[in-house]
């Protein structure tokens, strides 16, 4: 927990030396794809045949299964479930249940969502697992994005396992002040109540000094920015997006053209 | 010659009703080391901010009076400008991380990437400034990593490797144990000894007794006193005027009541109190 800074693995691979741009590239690619082919079945290829490779590829792939079966397939079963049940369209019944009705159409269309859904999240796991965030922001100034905006993403992609370090930190103190947190759900979810107050708070007061203190080292000085590391940009990456937007604009025209 | 010169500054923050700088006059030399003292409220962290341009450019609010830092008018100026000159470390460490960077190296040459300093200039500046802190060990480590007062110098360097004229520090050791509280003063001492110009709001006036060319005592954002540390800190007007005091400065106090301290001058740190009872 302690060397972690945001989901970021520190690793040498392919897709960790790829051109930051060209990873937010690909997993913007992915979701529109995802989302504009015309194809029913590219998202699932997608995620079997493209994201999970990628995953092996970066040499993270512990790290992304964790998260997948934690977080990303419970929360698209979830979606899958709900939206079969109550998405009221088709003719196709399938089977009725007090006044459920579960049709052919209703499942197809949940179970493309769900996919979706999957490739949307896991891309950007995948990005924020290979792609150090400094990196990402330097690249990204350099090509124009005000640096504000950048140091916005990059901050909040960073505050999420901060919250939790510190959410670890109220509950070990109001544990020992005799806070339930290992009861039953109901009592655990009505213990956790007394916690949101520090964390928030604690954060809206932070937000300020953090401001003044990265003020304080001339973040938005006038001067043009420069960086500390070089990042690459080979002509592999360049082809790469190149490639990637042709995809992805062939996606929509043929999707027009079929319609 | 004054480097920083406040003339009849008067503040109030956008929310509050009175004051919390009232007619505070305050000049520091060139290469002088100038402690804060005052109870909680009494607006060393707002000074702080006004001599680092904080106020107003960033809380807004009215400030009247003159603000001068090498020549230069705060009103005249922006912040980007100002913090070239001034630079401000404060209290919680863990805040001033830019958590944008992966190592301690490249959180130092954070400042130094916004400024726009070349990449063939940016290495040996934040070497040379992790080695004077004393951190060069630390350069690979992850910011997060590290205690607190290990934290607090690598702020402490990370405004140091900007080279600004005057450092202000805002309670840098208030939440330091003791062994981070050495650390940082280790620090700010060796940037004393290099003459650099220094204003150090500080509880701990066993340190400010060590370190500190003048003290100025702060109260309801009005200047109560201002001189040499051994007479500022052993003035009977701050315990009156509820200030943190020496233990060392009371106890000679109660023992020249009772005859027992034969000196004038009281003391403040350990070895003062140490040797004036010898004598
Ligand atoms: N951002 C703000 N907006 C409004 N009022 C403020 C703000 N910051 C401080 N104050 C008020 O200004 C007064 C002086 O506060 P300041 O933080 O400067 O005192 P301090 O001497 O640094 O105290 P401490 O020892 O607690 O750090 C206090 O009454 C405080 O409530
Ligand atoms: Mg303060």
């Amino acid at each position: 927990m302690h060397e972690r800074l945001s989901f970021y693995v520190h690793r040498d691979s392919p897709l960790h030396r790829l051109n930051p741009l060209t990873k937010l590239t690909m997993v913007f690619a992915f979701i529109l794809l995802s989302f504009g082919s015309p194809w029913y079945w590219t998202p699932h290829i997608l995620i079997v045949l493209v994201i999970l490779p990628l995953s092996f590829i970066g040499r993270v792939q512990r790290e992304y299964l964790l998260t997948a079966a934690r977080l990303i397939f419970p929360a698209a079963g979830f979606l899958f479930l709900m939206q079969s049940l109550f998405q009221p369209i088709g003719q196709t019944v399938w089977f009725r249940w007090w006044v459920l009705e579960v049709t052919h159409e209703a499942v197809a269309f949940a179970f493309v969502n769900a996919a979706r859904i999957i490739v949307m999240v896991s891309s950007f796991t995948l990005l924020l697992l290979t792609t150090h965030p400094s990196e990402l922001m330097s690249d990204l100034t350099r090509r124009g994005l005000p640096s504000q905006f950048a140091y916005v993403i990059i901050s909040t992609l960073q505050i999420i396992p901060q919250m939790q370090a510190k959410a670890q930190t109220i509950i070990a103190a109001q544990r020992s002040r005799g806070l339930d947190t290992q009861s039953s759900f109901v009592k655990r979810v009505g213990a956790l109540v007394p916690l949101v107050g520090p964390l928030v708070f604690g954060s809206l007061v932070e937000v300020e000094e953090r401001a003044i203190a990265i003020e304080a080292r001339g973040f938005t000085s006038s001067h043009a920015k420069t960086s500390l590391r070089e990042i690459p940009d080979s002509r592999f990456d360049q082809i790469l997006r190149g490639a990637l937007i042709v995809s992805v604009l062939l996606a929509f025209v043929s999707r027009l053209w079929l319609s | 010659m004054a480097i920083v010169t406040l003339q009849n500054v008067t503040y109030k923050y956008p929310l509050t009703e009175a004051p919390v700088l009232q007619n505070v006059n305050l000049q520091v030399n060139e290469g002088e080391f100038v402690a804060v003292i005052g109870p909680n409220g009494a607006g060393k962290s707002t000074l702080c901010y006004t001599l680092a341009g904080f106020v107003p450019h960033f809380f807004k609010g009215e400030l009247t009076g003159i603000v001068e830092v090498a020549g230069v008018e705060t009103h005249q100026s922006s912040l980007n400008e100002w913090v070239l000159n001034v630079g401000l470390a404060f209290q919680n460490p863990f805040n001033q991380i830019s958590g944008a960077k992966y190592t301690v190296f490249e959180e130092i040459a954070f400042g130094l990437e916004n400024i726009g300093v070349p990449r063939g200039e940016m290495k040996p500046r934040v070497e040379k400034a992790l080695a004077l802190t004393g951190i060069s060990d630390l350069a690979d480590r992850s910011p997060y990593s590290l205690s607190g007062g290990q934290q607090q110098r690598v702020a402490l360097t990370s405004i140091l490797v900007m080279e600004p004229k005057v450092l202000v520090l805002d309670e840098p050791t208030s939440q330091m144990d003791p062994i981070g509280t050495r650390e940082v003063f280790g620090v700010i001492r060796t940037m004393a000894e290099r003459g650099m110009t220094v204003v150090l709001a500080e509880h701990k006036v066993e340190w400010i007794a060590a370190f500190a060319d003048r003290v100025v005592a702060l109260k309801d954002g009005q200047v109560l006193l201002d001189g040499k540390p051994g007479e500022v800190l052993t003035s009977p007007l701050l315990e009156e005027a509820g200030f943190g005091i020496s233990r060392y400065t009371s106890t000679a106090r109660k023992a020249k009541e009772m005859g027992l301290w034969k000196k004038d001058q009281l003391p403040v740190t350990l070895e003062e109190a140490v040797e004036g009872f010898r004598s």
